[in-house]
């Protein structure tokens, strides 16, 4: 972030004219536009695949290790797998033991949250070629596996359905006007309020009514409820506990300090066996439920702990400057303070979201829960099936890895358009 | 905002007090009870069963008394049954996500006897198998069926009392047909797969070290030691001989492999439930007693309802709960659960060969193994008839 001009490398430098040549010299941003395109290439390959003898030795191991990589990849999954254990098993991963009758609040939530998504992008964000590229994809995937094996229809009608929110939720928004207004003001004011509610209208309407409880949350559908409610339940626990650890009053600052030190000292593991065994005589409720509790308790502990550092990083002359323009605690903490200590730690959140995303796996290590993890443990148990293990684990990891990764591309937009890295 | 300087020893004081009121809370949490009208019941029958055991110091000493779980079911209205969801055959998902396999006929079988209705079960995940016990011991579930070896040491040490077996296992070893290996003694320096942390690595170690070899252990979870072996990573696989059974019968190359006769262990699978609660055990255990009379006396899922309605003896009679010829209804049974639990039994899942045939008949071999019928006896068994040659015996009922 400092303000010197970036020292040009060498060969952006433009190299004088050879004597006798008459050549223009463009600015070396428009040099590559003006030679064709196959120059380009040619180019782009010499400077960066065979610059050199060494250069060009170690393309090529490189790239024979990657085909070899690639053939193998592709000869395991278009000929020796046998996917069948995936697409029998469809629902049972994806959803398990919930009523099947019951399917409609499944599709319900996942539209919500669809649109949600695309409206969330349309107002902050946009959707260039490669997201565009990754729904097709993911969405490719989704209705390939439902399609295959039979399923009923109507599931890839209510899939399509979705991502027909998503885009008419991005499509509505992106062309609204982004200037500053109050319409603008109200309108991130709505969709901010909207996100926020999503999760406990989805809680409602998966949990309750009807054939279904919580102790039916089985599956896909378990990893994708546990991991935002400990990851909003984190953070929403975290600022105060943040705040609470820095604050003068003592009495405050121990029990926060001690919070954040026990609950960290201690793995996620191990804080599992307490929400089986001590929780239960403690609160009680339904296992899920206390799941839920653990998780956001203990991401708490985390993102208390990264809003600290964001509140230890920000400059003294931000509090100093809210104090002498004569805000209260209040509105220093809620107007200047908070959004950019929450901006700053942005990053290591997600990287913790992510981290807690992937923990949701242990809560049928430890936990009578099962989630897509054990589904598919179970899904290779079913006699068939013994032999066909790698395959379900691939397929776990590839939809563990879609979610990861939608959870970084949608943080890098999120940092982007609060101009992380641009102060 | 000034950020607090903490000196380390108000740290560790305040770290301190704050384990300090975890540990009492949970303490407390642990001795209160939710007013939830069930509890308070299980309660109120615990302190019943404490002040029925004063005159029996004994059995106060050595156990605390678990009350009745047999009302508690009732009270409940479903049967907490911890199963396995990860085994083949005995306890796993299909794909519309039911549980199903042999161990869970059992738990539908004892829920239609207590419940009068073979689906009031609340299927428990009681894969893991660190927690198993716990989950017994603490009350999550009401019992356990889950593939559990009967051994003395679980017996004596856990909160746990094992009810009549339900099927008869020990550990075998498949090898490749082309392997030349015929017995253990020929595996010398063989390299063998065995899963870690269990009685079948000790019985293996166990059994080497009678017989004077070495071998080379390959270790790690039941699904990744049977895929290393039939990746060709060992020579050897040893697991209980049934499971060996199933992994093999559904390979392509099912031919190359084969299973030794010998086995050098015993695993009696049997349900568990909590210690000193013999009115439940009794259930579970005359439940699965009267399945494999049913069998010896030849009724049937479809043949019980025509029995009881006109049962040709005393004994069929008896056993379903039916009055013969005109008599009195037999009065066997317990206080909360009537006369007519086997014949309920029968009726949800079948007898017990019903139950063998429906759930793992196609992937083990029954006639002649130990959980055939013992008839003719083993000692003087040649040719066994279907079903027969093994040593399932039930009790009189009588």
């Amino acid at each position: 972030m400092s303000d010197q001009p970036p020292i040009p490398r060498p060969e952006q430098i433009p190299l004088p004219p050879a004597p006798g040549q008459r050549r223009i010299v463009l600015p070396p941003h428009r040099q590559r536009s003006r030679r064709p395109r196959s120059v380009r290439i040619r180019e782009w390959v010499r400077k960066n695949l065979f610059p050199s003898r060494n250069g060009t030795l170690l393309t090529l191991v490189a790239g024979a290790i990657l085909a070899g990589i690639l053939v193998g990849v592709a000869y395991f999954v278009f000929v020796s797998a046998n996917w069948e254990v995936i697409t029998h098993n469809r629902w049972l991963l994806f959803a398990g033991g919930f009523p099947q009758g019951e399917a409609w609040r499944l599709w319900v939530s996942i539209a919500i949250v669809f649109t949600l998504i695309g409206t969330a992008y349309g107002t902050w964000s946009s959707m260039g070629r490669r997201d565009h590229l990754f729904v097709a994809l993911v969405g490719a995937f989704v209705i390939f596996l439902m399609a295959h094996g039979g399923a009923a229809a109507w599931s890839t009608i209510y899939f399509l359905i979705a991502v027909a929110c998503l885009y008419g939720g991005y499509l509505f928004t992106v062309r609204l006007p982004r200037e500053t207004s109050t319409l603008r003001t109200w309108q991130q004011r709505i969709v901010g309020g909207l996100l926020a509610l999503s999760l406990p209208i989805v809680l409602v309407i998966l949990l309750f009514g009807g054939e279904v409880g919580p102790r039916h949350i089985d599956g896909f559908v378990l990893n994708l409820i546990l991991a935002p409610v400990g990851i909003v339940g984190g953070i929403v626990l975290g600022i105060p506990l943040a705040m609470g650890r820095a604050s003068s009053m003592k009495t405050i600052s121990w029990t926060c300090t001690a919070y954040i030190e026990i609950v960290r000292g201690a793995p996620l593991l191990g804080w599992l066996f307490v929400a089986l065994f001590i929780l239960d005589d403690i609160i009680g409720g339904d296992l899920i439920i206390r799941a839920m509790v653990v998780m956001a308790v203990f991401t708490g502990a985390y993102m208390a702990e990264y809003i600290r550092g964001a509140l230890q990083a920000l400059p003294r002359g931000q509090y100093e400057a809210a104090q002498a323009v004569g805000l209260t605690q209040t509105q220093r903490t809620r107007l200047i303070i908070m959004p950019q200590a929450l901006r700053i730690s942005i990053p290591p959140m997600v990287g913790q979201a992510i981290s807690i995303w992937k923990d949701t796996t242990l809560v049928s290590v430890i936990l009578p829960l099962r989630e897509l993890k054990g589904n598919a443990d179970s899904a290779i148990a079913q006699f068939e099936f013994t032999p066909d293990r790698i395959e379900a684990y691939v397929f776990v990891s590839v939809i563990f890895w879609i979610v990861a990764f939608m959870m970084s591309r949608i943080s890098q937009r999120v940092e982007r358009a609060q101009g992380i890295g641009e102060r | 905002m000034r950020l607090p300087s903490l000196k380390s020893r108000r740290l560790v004081s305040a770290l301190m007090f704050a384990g300090a009121a975890l540990i009492a809370g949970a303490l407390i949490g642990a001795c209160t009870s939710d007013d939830d009208d069930q509890q308070a019941q299980a309660v109120e029958q615990q302190q019943q069963v404490m002040q029925q055991q004063q005159d029996q110091p004994q059995a106060q000493v050595s156990g605390e008394p678990r009350g009745n779980t047999i009302q508690l079911v009732q009270d409940r209205g479903t049967l907490k049954c911890g199963v396995k969801q990860t085994q083949p055959l005995f306890g796993n998902r299909d794909a519309d996500g039911n549980v199903t396999g042999f161990d869970i006929e059992f738990c539908k079988a004892i829920a239609a006897a207590v419940l009068k209705d073979a689906d009031a079960v609340e299927y428990v995940d009681a894969s893991d198998a660190s927690t198993r016990f716990e989950l017994l011991a603490d009350g999550q579930i009401d019992i356990l069926i889950r593939t559990t070896t009967i051994t003395s040491s679980r017996d004596m040490e856990l909160d746990v009392d094992f009810a009549q077996t339900t099927f008869y296992t020990g550990q075998g070893f498949a090898v490749r047909k082309d392997s030349g290996i015929n017995s253990t003694s020929d595996m010398a320096n063989a390299a063998i797969c065995v899963q870690t942390g269990t009685t079948t690595e000790q019985n293996v170690a166990d059994h080497f070290t009678d017989i004077g070899l070495n071998y080379e252990p390959t270790g790690g979870l039941s699904q990744d030691v049977a895929a290393a072996f039939f990746e060709g990573r060992c020579d050897v696989l040893t697991a209980d001989a049934s499971d060996l059974a199933s992994r093999i019968v559904v390979r392509d190359d099912a031919d190359d492999y084969q299973i030794l006769p010998q086995i050098i262990s015993k695993e009696p699978l049997a349900p568990g439930v909590r210690d000193y609660d013999s009115d439940w055990k009794d259930v579970v255990n005359w439940v699965v007693h009267g399945l494999i009379r049913a069998e010896e006396i030849g009724l049937t899922q479809a043949n019980v309802a025509a029995m009881a309605a006109n049962p040709p003896n005393t004994e069929v009679a008896r056993l379903l709960g039916v009055p013969f010829e005109g008599g009195s209804v037999s009065t066997l049974g317990f206080d909360a659960v009537d006369a007519q639990f086997i014949q309920r039994a029968i009726t949800a899942v079948g007898n017990y060969g019903e139950i063998y045939e429906r759930e793992i008949g196609d992937a083990i071999e029954r006639d002649c193994t130990l959980n055939a019928l013992a008839r003719p006896l083993p000692s003087e068994a040649v040719d066994c008839g279907p079903g027969e040659g093994g040593i399932l015996y039930a009790l009189p009922y009588r």
